[in-house]
């Protein structure tokens, strides 16, 4: 009988090919819609999970407290407490330095162009991986010595040089009043996506170069913060535990409650930015479902019309033994399947736009089999809770009536 | 307003004619409708009472407000009498619940109506088929029935027609094939020619004598003297009442070579 009814729904539908298509275009619109949505949603988190393993999910700044009043000498770090930090904790540390930087002009010859100098150690290649085009990265020696090496990004290279290939070649910066004159020792480049270049570039003007952390601390060895990397090998619970043991030493060390510290770490951030990419695709998704209820009223409106056509048809079936029941079947299933049609086409529409912008933006998309799963099963429930009404209305026609209807 | 106890008084008893058949198929006692327009109450039926046997040919002949639509109905279980019982192959119908009067529907009577009432954009094999999915049969069997049924009618050929494609004899035919899906023992026919013009009207009324032939029970509901002519017993209703009820002792039937192609 379910094959039946689906036979005659299917029948029913293609008898009214125009009018079908408009009521479903409603369904179609709100599925197609909130599939994008949440889609979007759904790709965005987990291009910034991509960009936060990217950055180093364990990369973590500890510092005193913005909301301590009373900051000290001592709240500050010194080079030997990085060192002290390291090696009390080990092998857990993967890297640390002061997380210094400095925004300079470099000049080479006629050429100026403003620069972001990231004070790193050597082994900050270990964790923060670039590929070296020519030359080299920084050596022990550079951050040891104190010697004014820079590895400078390519394209920022090329500006500053005329050349991609600027190894050997000097440029000067100002590092706080002093005149410095730094050799470039390597070019690296970073592969990016999109839109890892829109989130993560500094704007096309400014270049950027690597140089040793222990040119920015000079004159006075002390820092703000303290930037390390954990092992990453380390499960969840172990990494809690670590960043407690860290906590509590830190404190320890700067004579300081615990509580009075600072710790960020990557994965706080992403996780706060995705609860809040996660709420956001559910609250735009959620008001793309509103649309669901105009088109789910729009269904119910074609119902009701082709009720009221059919109503001689109805009464036909009824005088041949159709009961009650049958005749409800009969117009729930028809305008279930209007509406899950519409859904599967709002669907593939949805999904479509999404992949096609994902490969337009050269970005890996996704499209969850939950959420696709999720928006049939609503849209036919749309269509049997707007369908009941007319549905029941054709089952509770009177037969003679419905045989007499012209 | 009137007391229905009264009506008693008012109607006389019409005399039960001599049958055809010997088994009762249809018994009506003292039945009684009326419609509640509002402010007025009109009796579309005074105390019927009516039996017709198991093989009968009848037709109920009236003019238009004389009752004989109100008794279609009440006979194809499509409505319910106010008062009395209908027997209908031996269970009362008056005590039946909605769902209960559709399998009566369903399996005890086969609908002829006079605008042929075939499910439209849907072929002549389905429509015969509708009756047996309403009885869930397996669709292999529908299908062998229905055929067989449409070869009854003469009209295997175009099983695949839509009935917009079909003449009006021919839709006829379909819905009479139709009405025999579910081997109903009664036909009940309203004005089954009232759309047809005499060619068709005679073939399909040789059609239903064939049928009355081979054992069926057959009700026709008309108004025109000579297509309750090839009856066996004419029942004429006025205001709602029994006025006559013979037995047509000479049927007409159509000459061999003039017979359904």
């Amino acid at each position: 009988m379910l094959i039946e009814n689906m036979q005659m729904a299917f029948h029913a539908i293609r008898a009214n090919k125009m009018r079908s298509f408009l009521t479903m275009l409603g369904i179609i619109i709100g599925i197609g819609s909130v599939i994008a949505i949440v889609s979007i949603g759904d790709t965005m988190r987990s291009l910034f999970a991509d960009l936060y393993a990217n950055v180093g999910l364990t990369q973590t700044y500890v510092s005193i407290g913005y909301w301590v009043d009373d900051v000290r000498e001592s709240d500050y770090f010194t080079m030997e407490e990085l060192e002290r930090i390291k090696n009390v904790f080990g092998d857990k540390i993967t890297y640390i330095d002061s997380s210094a930087y400095l925004n300079a002009d470099a000049r080479a010859g006629e050429q100026s162009m403003p620069f972001e100098f990231n004070g790193v150690d050597y082994n900050y290649q270990d964790v923060q991986p670039v590929k070296i085009l020519y030359g080299r990265y920084l050596n022990e020696g550079d951050t040891l010595g104190r010697r004014a090496s820079a590895v400078v990004e390519a394209e920022s290279a090329r500006r500053l040089f005329g050349t991609e290939n600027a190894v050997g070649r000097t440029f000067r910066a100002d590092v706080y009043g002093t005149m410095t004159e730094f050799t470039v020792v390597g070019v690296y480049e970073v592969e990016m996506n999109a839109f890892q270049k829109l989130m993560m570039g500094s704007g096309d003007d400014t270049g950027s170069a690597f140089i040793p952390w222990t040119l920015l601390t000079w004159p006075n060895d002390r820092f703000y913060q303290c930037h390390l990397f954990a092992d990453e090998s380390m499960t969840t619970a172990e990494l809690d535990r670590f960043y407690d043991d860290l906590t509590f030493y830190v404190a320890k060390l700067k004579n300081r409650n615990p509580e009075d510290l600072y710790v960020y770490t990557a994965t706080q951030e992403m996780n706060q930015m995705d609860s809040i990419m996660g709420g956001l695709s559910m609250a735009v998704g959620g008001i793309a479902a509103i649309s669901l209820l105009v088109g789910g009223i729009g269904i119910m409106n074609i119902m009701l019309v082709s009720v009221t056509e059919r109503t001689r048809e109805i009464g036909i079936r009824k005088a041949l033994g159709a009961t009650t029941r049958d005749v409800m079947i009969q117009f729930l299933t028809e305008s279930a399947i209007l509406s899950a049609c519409g859904g599967a086409i709002g669907i593939l529409l949805g999904a479509g736009v999404v992949f096609l912008g994902g490969t337009a933006l050269g970005l890996e998309v996704v499209v969850k089999p939950s959420v696709v799963i999720m928006a049939v099963s609503f849209s036919a429930m749309v269509g049997i809770f707007f369908g009941m009404y007319p549905a029941s209305k054709a089952a509770k026609a009177d037969p003679i009536d419905a045989l007499r209807y012209e | 307003m009137r007391k229905l106890g009264d009506l008693k008084n008012l109607f006389r008893r019409p005399s039960l004619p001599p049958s055809g058949g010997t088994e009762e198929l249809i018994r009506l006692e003292n039945l009684v409708k009326i419609y509640d327009t509002g402010a007025l109450k009109v009796m579309g039926l005074k105390k019927i009472n009516l039996t017709i046997r198991r093989g009968e040919f009848v037709a109920i002949m009236g003019q238009s407000g004389s009752g004989k639509s109100t008794l279609m109905n009440i006979l194809g279980c499509l409505d319910r009498p106010t008062l009395g019982h209908y027997y209908l192959d031996g269970e009362d119908t008056a005590e039946m619940t909605p769902g209960q009067l559709s399998a009566v529907r369903n399996q005890k009577i086969g609908f002829v109506f006079q605008s042929f009432n075939l499910i439209a954009r849907t072929s002549a094999l389905k429509n015969v088929e509708l009756p047996m999915t309403y009885a869930r049969k397996p669709k292999k069997e529908r299908r062998e029935r229905a055929m067989e049924l449409l070869t009854r009618v003469g009209l295997e050929a175009r099983y695949s027609h839509m009935p917009n494609e079909l003449s009006g004899g021919q839709r006829q035919r379909v819905a009479i094939a139709r009405a025999l899906a579910n081997e109903p023992p009664l036909i009940l026919a309203d004005e089954p020619t009232g759309n047809l013009d005499t060619a068709a009207s005679e073939e399909i009324m040789e059609l239903f004598a064939s049928l009355h032939d081979e054992g069926t029970t057959v009700v026709v509901v008309t108004h025109e003297e000579d297509i309750a002519a090839f009856t066996g017993r004419i029942i004429r209703f006025r205001d709602g009442q029994i006025i006559s009820d013979e037995v047509n002792p000479h049927p007409r039937r159509l000459k061999k070579e003039a017979a359904v192609c």
